[in-house]
């Protein structure tokens, strides 16, 4: 039995960026999948290591084109959290609001991605011109059209100003309509169905096994998401629902992204409704106190986590990343084995993946050549010994 | 006939030099249609609305480096797009584009055309191969899977149409429709227009050449003057495709007032129009869903409609 | 299937196409776009370029401020993020709505234009 070997990538039309996966093939069946990642290394996190905290934001925003707002707003959160500080609630609602439109743009971008993957060139463009009428939207707010720049630390830049509301909900319904007529098209053309339907199949017990995040994992039935697991910001103040899926394919990912859509919709009607006025940022100290802190928000692609730890200097001791691409690469590399070559852009397309965001820390040593990664369990007994809890 | 009015009836009207210019004409034309029917604009800004855009692509690709890859078959590899080009012209010469074919036409010409096609296919399957690139290997076996499919309804939906009228010569086919056999033949004409999308390689059925999956599929060494030949072969197909569906069809030539070439032409537009509306219309299938659709679904509804032609039209000559 | 009346009445509609640069749709009011800087209102603090994340701004001397600096930009590596106009106690820098700044030398993005604010 000779296994023939493809590689797809770092260069190829179905990959936005530059990746490569090793696909061991069986004919036109894929037997194995080795991905190799790195090529978009950045060094983002010694880059966070020699700016100051405030110019810490920028750099952070542009970690991902895409997913900017979730990562500025988890940075905000966890050095808010070393400060000690609480934002004012107008700050909250508008963090709520842009959230949900960075989220409604990376879904619609999604959308049309995948209509390019399959051919299916119609939808691609239909959905992208809608999709313009958001970022029109996030421009009025902040003034850009891809990166917002509207956190800061200890609340938002930008307010919405009365006159701006009318023009918002006005093009909130218009996306609402177009995106119920795109789940239309999802749920009842006949080409998209027999391409999407039963393929990249990633039963309930694996994603868990796995660890999938974000809709990867809810199309699998599995009820994670941050905003209600561990709402942030006032999210649970906000009316709108959790969308799970049963069918554990590329149309079930496809399904909750659209379906996500019309709730983002619902919730910044909401916000809008709810927010009261009041000042939107607190001032602070330019250096904040020795500590460490954690947050976790719901990119659209999943659970994105921040650390930082400050020792009391002008810039962070040490900031970490953690992406959702990075956690839905094995249940990525489970769900294309058995499939088609011809399945290869749909399957990868439905993670949502954004190499640029995904970093892995590997060893080296430079002395003798040699590099290793560590294990769960060793990473496990390092952080006991580290913090001194025993064996 | 006057050998020189053969000649310049081959050369240039409606010959090779008029076939080249309505090559170009249906690119610009299926490129634009595609664009609006997407909300875009299309080719602007080469000549008065874009018109000039596919001879500019054609020129721009004449005049870049030919670059032959060191292991590929040499022989195969640099003449399969002369060849590519040359089946479907010679092809459209038999097809009754002013009233009458250019070359005398016979008794079976209708095989001669779908057989010529089929080389075509061999062609591809050729080029591919002769690429020695993993991508080219897999765009060559998917164009010979997809052939494997779209055939047999081809020539069966073809052969209830030449059951119907009672001749094999596709001059008196085209001649002979006071009604238009797409009106009288409903199902061979959707299976027809079906398996032509699938033999120019059109989304759905653009599987060989997926360009999100294999790169380009068979065409993927082929850069420059070789490739501005492949493409242009691509169109040629699209015209004969268009020019025969046309002649089988939709009743040729035959229309009120204006002259014969005039009604051609306009109906062979309609062809193109349906199709790039096609396009614009599914995504790619897949192979495997493409030849057990065409055999599950295609095939049988061909068969039905040679059956009911054969005994609803038997007897219908042409006299 | 599913698009078959939708894409067929695109046939007649308008492409959104905006043909630029003959046509321009019109920025949002809070645009970032080009600097603008009043030499008549900076004092030479300093606190732009040290603010600056991308390291768009230096100080070169000038005998128009009480300090004897002032900043000059530089556009190629400039975010236009808009920290310079919050943090200057002066008010001495504005970002406008300007955004057409492609050139072929880097040298012409070095933007040391001074206006004065009337």
């Amino acid at each position: 039995m000779s296994y023939y070997t493809i590689p797809i990538g770092p260069q190829h039309p179905a990959i936005k960026e530059a990746f490569q996966f090793n696909f061991v093939l069986d004919g036109e069946v894929i037997v194995d999948v080795k991905p190799r990642f790195g090529f978009v290394h950045r060094g983002i996190e010694k880059a966070m290591e020699l700016r100051t905290w405030v110019q810490g934001i920028f750099l952070a925003e542009r970690i991902c084109g895409i997913c900017n707002v979730p990562h500025t707003t988890c940075y905000c959160l966890a050095v808010e959290k070393v400060y000690g500080i609480d934002v004012p609630e107008r700050a909250k609602y508008l963090r709520i609001i842009i959230n949900e439109l960075n989220r409604i743009h990376s879904h619609l971008l999604w959308i049309g991605v995948l209509g390019m993957e399959l051919g299916f060139h119609t939808v691609f463009m239909y959905v992208w011109r809608d999709r313009e009428r958001v970022m029109d939207l996030v421009e009025m707010i902040s003034g850009n059209r891809v990166t917002p720049s509207m956190n800061c630390i200890g609340g938002v830049v930008y307010d919405i100003t009365p006159e701006m509301e009318p023009i918002i909900k006005r093009n909130l319904d218009y996306l609402e309509e177009r995106t119920k007529y795109y789940k239309k098209v999802l749920m009842e053309d006949p080409s998209l169905k027999a391409r999407t339907e039963g393929v990249g199949v990633l039963s309930k017990d694996k994603a868990l096994d796995l660890c999938a995040v974000g809709p990867t994992a809810r199309a699998s039935d599995v009820k994670s998401d941050v905003r209600f697991d561990d709402p942030y910001t006032l999210y649970d103040e906000i009316d709108f629902n959790m969308v799970t899926y049963s069918t554990c394919d590329v149309w079930g990912r496809a399904m909750v992204r659209v379906d996500e859509t019309i709730e983002s919709i619902k919730a910044i009607r909401h916000a809008l409704e709810k927010m009261r006025p009041g000042p939107i940022n607190v001032k602070v100290k330019r250096i904040p106190p020795i500590g460490e802190a954690t947050a976790r928000v719901e990119a659209p692609r999943g659970e994105l986590l921040h650390y930082v730890k400050s020792d009391g200097k002008e810039v962070p001791y040490r900031a970490k990343m953690r992406t959702p691409t990075l956690a839905n690469i094995p249940a990525l590399c489970e769900m294309l084995k058995g499939h088609y070559i011809a399945d290869i852009p749909a399957i990868v397309a439905s993670i949502d993946p954004c190499y640029c965001c995904t970093e892995r820390l590997m060893f080296t040593d430079i002395g003798n050549g040699k590099s290793w990664i560590w294990s769960y369990d060793e990473l496990r007994r390092y952080s006991l010994k580290y913090y001194g809890l025993g064996v | 006939m006057d050998p020189l009015i053969f000649i310049l009836r081959i050369l240039i009207f409606p010959g090779i030099l008029f076939l080249l210019f309505l090559a170009f004409i249906f690119e610009w034309v299926d490129r634009k249609a595609y664009a609006r029917f997407q909300n875009r604009i299309g080719p602007l800004y080469a000549g008065p609305s874009g018109i000039l855009q596919p001879l500019a692509d054609f020129i721009k690709l004449m005049a870049k480096e030919d670059i032959t890859p060191k292991y590929v078959d040499s022989i195969f590899f640099n003449n399969i797009p002369i060849l590519a080009v040359v089946i479907p012209l010679f092809a459209s010469l038999y097809i009754p584009l002013d009233g009458s074919p250019i070359l005398i036409p016979f008794e079976g010409d209708i095989v001669l055309l779908l057989t010529l096609m089929t080389i075509y296919t061999i062609f591809v399957f050729i080029a591919g191969w002769a690429s020695t690139n993993r991508f080219s290997i897999v765009g060559a076996t998917r164009a010979i899977l997809q052939f494997l499919a779209y055939e047999i309804p081809m020539f069966i939906s073809a052969a209830s149409v030449v059951m119907y009228v009672g001749s094999t010569s596709v001059t008196i086919i085209s001649q002979n429709q006071l009604i238009p056999l797409a009106l009288l033949q409903p199902i061979g004409f959707i299976v027809f227009i079906t398996a032509l999308q699938a033999e120019l390689e059109r989304i759905p059925f653009d599987i060989p050449e997926a360009e999100s999956e294999i790169v380009a599929g068979w065409l993927t060494e082929y850069c420059g003057p070789k490739l501005a030949f492949l493409r242009l072969a691509e169109d040629l197909k699209l015209v004969f495709g268009s020019a025969l569906a046309t002649a089988l069809f939709l009743g040729g030539g035959s229309g009120p007032i204006l002259p014969p070439i005039v009604w051609f032409i306009l109906k062979m537009l309609f062809i193109v129009l349906l199709s790039s509306y096609i396009r614009s219309l599914f995504a790619r299938l897949r192979i495997d869903q493409m030849v057990s659709g065409c055999w599950r679904i295609l095939i049988p509804l061909s068969i039905l409609q040679f059956v009911l032609s054969r005994f609803l039209g038997v007897g219908f000559r042409w006299l | 299937m599913a698009m078959i009346r939708e894409v067929f009445k695109h046939l007649f509609k308008r492409p959104v196409t905006v043909k630029y640069p003959f046509e321009r749709t019109p920025t949002a009011e809070r645009y970032r776009g080009k600097h603008i800087f009043y030499i008549d209102r900076c004092v030479g603090c300093g606190l732009c370029a040290r603010e600056c994340p991308a390291m768009a701004i230096e100080l070169i001397s000038s005998d128009k401020t009480i300090n004897g600096r002032r900043p000059i930009f530089y556009l190629d590596r400039c975010i236009f993020c808009m920290q310079c106009e919050r943090i200057c106690p002066r008010a001495a820098i504005h970002l406008t709505q300007f955004y057409e700044l492609a050139s072929h030398d880097r040298k012409l993005l070095v933007h040391s234009e001074e206006k004065v604010s009337s």
